[in-house]
This record gives structure tokens, sequence and C-alpha cells, in this order.
């Protein structure tokens, strides 16, 4: 009699589908993009490292085991990036907190105007990582440097800072600090402002000094920012490249080389994928230590 | 009390010229240094203020090298499409995890999240094999693909927590008056988390502008540097050429720097609900 129901078409379907179906619809392109471009390649990168892989020769790839590791164990290049990597990190990290919570404090006063303050913050955070260092090249450039002029001023010798080992390291540093620092501080600020006003008056009636007022108050509940601050500032030290690669282009020698850009120069520059690929898992290796070590602080603070 | 040397206000000033001076002087040092004539610049001791202020480097840094028709060329395609794309994917995550009925949404988030944490070098090189096997080395594809991955944490975690602010009544109404999900997305959902979108937008494109080390890596041609890379390899023909060097980086900061000057409030918070990219 009746004509039976239409059974829903594929476009009906794809119109209106179910909620299972339109979720897996939806998260689909971030999926596939993440296969691409993070799965895939990690896979890829730990298979390679296994390989004789040189993209330059097109003698083609071959099996070689753990040759690679037992090379990178032998290679001083590694180890002297390795370290230089270390060390930035170990210098940038607390340096950008301190210079970062200090601008934060500073920012948060009372100002009548907000915005030249904001600005000044999010100023150096916009600027590309590979200007900051050609910038602070310029700086500390020993003809007609900044750095060179204020200190003949102040009657020392023009120094030539980005040609000798511990100065180029230094000024590295203070270029990635003042990088650094202000995207802290925009994150610490934050932080700042949720603090309840009340606990600071309470603290006041109480009679309790402002540094009292600041260990007691400010820093405890500021810790959880801070400690994300600390975590993402690390991965990203351990990724140092764009600075020491525009402000000495890891000189003089390799002494600002880091492990980024030795990884770079051996797979871009001689596309020696095999042994880069080793050289990434060594840095990938790092990098998973240092946030578990980061984790493990983090939650015995939770539970202490 | 008030009035002296350390008054609040005057305290107040100092701590605000700290931070003026700190944010400001590099970009200032630069814009100085870009309206100095070569013989100026290189003269000793240095000019702080320039003394015969010209715009020849400015000409220089356009005609000698393709600072417009090629490196911002570039930088905006690249910034703009890895934008569009990330925003788009973003946010189509962001709804299922937001408003659908999943069962591991939280875990979902995490991984996204997650995937931001793995050193972007390491996986330079297998990035660099597959873009090499799919012969999009040099290409724009060879560069979004991986920015919009860059992008992906912050723009999903800005776009989750606006989608989850809008009442889901307003949602249910456009179905019953005949609306798809996707055309609640589209049509009710989005627009009411423009600011959101906007946010993550902004932020989304500062990161494609800044990238370096893909740039450098994946697309080294002449005809496809980005700013970041066309200025750093920016060659002169005996040494490196400061002032024009200074030039072109004021043209390469200057259209950003506006962007965030006047949506700083927007971007400041997407920054710290972000609360990632160091």
């Amino acid at each position: 009699m009746a004509a039976p129901l239409a059974s829903p078409t594929l476009i009906d379907r794809l119109r209106d589908p179910s909620e299972k179906t339109l979720g897996v619809m939806l998260l689909a392109p971030a999926a596939l993009l993440l296969l691409m471009i993070v799965v895939y390649p990690i896979g890829k990168l730990f298979y390679n490292s296994f390989f004789d892989m040189r993209l330059s020769g097109g003698q083609g790839s071959k099996f070689i085991g753990l040759q690679n590791y037992a090379d990178m164990m032998k290679d001083t290049g590694f180890w002297d990036a390795t370290l230089n990597t270390v060390i930035i990190t170990a210098v940038t990290v607390p340096g950008a907190l301190l210079v970062g919570l200090g601008l934060a404090l500073l920012a948060n006063l009372p100002f009548k105007r907000q915005w030249p303050v904001r600005l000044a913050l999010l100023l150096p955070w916009a600027l590309p990582l590979a200007f900051a260092g050609l910038i602070w090249a310029w700086f500390f450039h020993t003809e007609y440097g900044f750095i060179n002029d204020v200190w003949a001023r102040m009657g020392g010798e023009p120094r030539m800072w980005l040609l000798s080992p511990v100065s180029a390291f230094t000024a590295i540093c203070l270029a990635i600090i003042w990088k650094a620092s202000s995207f802290m501080a925009l994150v610490l600020l934050a932080g700042l402002q949720m603090i309840p006003k009340s606990l600071y008056e309470a603290a006041e009636v109480d009679g309790a000094s402002k540094w009292q007022q600041f260990t007691q108050i400010t820093l405890p509940m500021l810790m959880p920012s801070i400690m994300v601050a600390l975590i993402f500032r690390t991965i990203t030290a351990l990724q140092t490249f764009d600075i020491p690669y525009t402000m000495t282009k890891g000189g003089p020698g390799n002494a600002t080389e880091t492990l980024a850009m030795y990884i770079h120069k051996t797979t871009i520059d001689y596309l020696d994928v095999g042994y880069g690929s080793t050289l990434a898992v060594g840095m990938f290796v790092l990098s998973l230590l240092l946030t578990a070590v980061y984790l493990r602080h983090i939650s015995k603070q939770d539970s202490a | 009390m008030n009035g002296g040397v350390f008054s609040p206000a005057r305290l107040r000033f100092f701590a605000a010229a700290i931070v003026v001076i700190n944010g400001f002087f590099p970009a200032i040092w630069i814009l100085l240094t870009s309206f100095k004539s070569s013989i100026e610049l290189f003269r000793k001791p240095i000019t702080y203020w320039p003394a015969e202020p010209t715009l020849q480097n400015y000409v220089v840094a356009a005609i000698e090298q393709p600072l417009f028709q090629v490196f911002m060329k570039n930088s905006v395609i690249v910034a703009l499409l890895s934008t569009v794309v990330s925003l788009v994917v973003a946010s189509f995550a962001a709804y299922a995890i937001a408003r659908l009925n999943l069962k591991h949404r939280q875990l979902i988030l995490t991984a996204i999240i997650a995937s931001s944490m793995f050193p972007l070098v390491t996986l330079l090189v297998p990035i660099f094999e597959t873009m090499r096997a799919l012969g999009w080395l040099n290409s724009y594809m060879a560069l979004v693909f991986p920015y919009v991955v860059l992008n992906l944490p912050v723009c999903t975690l800005i776009l989750v927590s606006f989608f989850q602010s809008i009442p889901r009544d307003l949602e249910n109404a456009a179905m019953i008056d005949g609306c798809t999900r996707f055309g609640t997305l589209w049509r009710v959902v989005l627009p009411l988390s423009a600011p959101g979108v906007f946010t993550a937008g902004i932020l989304a494109f500062v990161n494609a502008w800044d990238e370096f080390l893909l740039a450098l890596s994946l697309n080294s041609s002449a005809a496809m540097r980005t700013l970041p890379v066309g200025i750093t390899l920016y060659q002169g023909e005996f040494t490196f050429p400061w002032p024009i060097i200074a030039a072109a980086l004021v043209v390469a900061i200057v259209p950003v720097a506006i962007v965030i000057a006047i949506f700083q409030e927007r971007v400041v918070g997407g920054l710290t609900a972000g609360g990632l990219k160091g």
C-alpha cells in the first residue's frame, strides 16, 4: 500500500550524520595532519637511525644496525653540541624566569595607561627569533655596535664579543633571555592578576612586610603559572636554533653550535639522513628525560 | 611624603620606563639605524640619532634584493594560508571536543596538545625527507602543513573554551529550525565565537610569520624564501650589509607590530589562555 520509507541515502547521512560519524569527520583533518607531520615522522626517525642513508650519493640506504649510535657516542661534535645546548638551557631558563618575573611585577603596578607597558611585553614576543638574533648581533658588532660604544665610554678597549667563545656564548644567552622573558612576563602577569586583592589586605592588617607578602602570598599563588612557563621554556630552550644561527652561525669554530644546529647541518647541508636521524633520536631522548624530571618535580609538589 | 624623589607616582613611572625601554629599545635602535646613510653608519664614534636621515637604505633594500616581491609575498601567502587552514582544522576538532558526546574527549584534547611537546627539530629530518619524496620542497605546501600542526594546540585550546561558553539552547533552536550540525557550527557557533576565532587567527599568523628553521630547511631556494630566511641570508658584495638589513627588518617588523598594537588585549588573552608556546 504505502510506499516503503526511503532508506536514508549516503548524501542524507553526510548532511546529517550521527553524533559518532560527525565526530570522526570533524576530527579527521586534525588526525591526518598529526599523522603526517608528527606520528609518521617519529616512526621514520627511529627507522632511519638504523640505516646508512645519504641523499647526496644516490647509492640508496643500507641497514647498519646500531652503527650510527656507536658513531654518535664517539662523535665529539655531538657531545660539544649537547653540552652547549644544556648550558644554554641551564642559563636561559632561570635567567628568563627571573627577568620575566621582574618585568611582570613591574608591569603589575597600577598604571594609568596600560598599553605602553603591555605592548612593550608583546613586541619582543612577536619579533621573530631570527630577527632578534640579527638585532643583537648588530648590538655586539665589534666596530659599530652599541655595546662596544658604551664599553668604550666606560673606558674599556673595544672587544670582539662574538669572536671569542665565552663572550659569544654570553651574548647569545642575553639575547635569548631578552626574547623569552617577555613571554614569561605575560604568563606570570596573568597569574599575578588572578591573585585576590583581599589576601594582601588581610596580610597588611596582620602587619606583614612587603617582602613577606611576596614570599608568603605572591610566590606560592604564582607557582602553577611558573611551572607551566618553565616546562615550555625548557622544551623551547633545548631546541635553540634561530638566535645562535643568526648571531654566530655556531662560531667561533663550533663553540656556540647547539644540538639543533648540528642536526640541521648534518641533515640539510650534508644530506646525511641516517646519522642526522640518530642525532635527532638523541635529542628526542634528552627532551623526554628533562620533561619527565619536571613532571616528577610537579607531581611531588602537588602531593606535598 | 608624596612628591619626593621616591613618591609612589615617580616609582611607578620608573617601573613603566624600565619595562618600556626593555621592550622597545632593540626595535628603536634598528629603526634609527635604518635611517643612517652607510657613510654615517660606519663612522666612529657611532652616532645614536641619525645626523642626516635618509631613506636610501629602504630603496636599496627594495631594489637590490627582492624584499617585497619575493620575501614579503612568500611570508604573507604562507602565513595567511596556514592561518586559514589552522582555523578550519582547529574549529572542527574543537567543536567535536566541546560539543559532541564522544567517549575520549579529554584524551583527544591531550593528544593534540602533547603533539606540540615534540621538538620540531627532531621531526625536521623525516619532514624534510617526506617533503622531498612528495616533491614539495621549495613550495608553499612544504611550510603550510607543518605550520598548521604547530598552531593546532593553541588554536584548539582557545576555540574549545569559546565553544563551551555558547549556550546549547541556541544550537538546539537552530537545529529545530532545520539546521544541520554542520550548519549550526557554521551559522551559530562560529559567528558567536568570532572573538576567539580572531584571537586564534592572530596567534597562528604570528607563529607562521616568525618560523625560521623549517622555512630555512625546506624552502631555501631564492624564490621561495620567507622574510626571516631571506633577510638572514642577505649577502652583500663583501660583508653583511647592515644598513640595508636594518631597513629590511623594519619593513618586516612593522606589519605585525601594528596588528599586535591594535589587538593587544585579545593577543594577551589568547596567549595566556592558550598558555603554550614559549
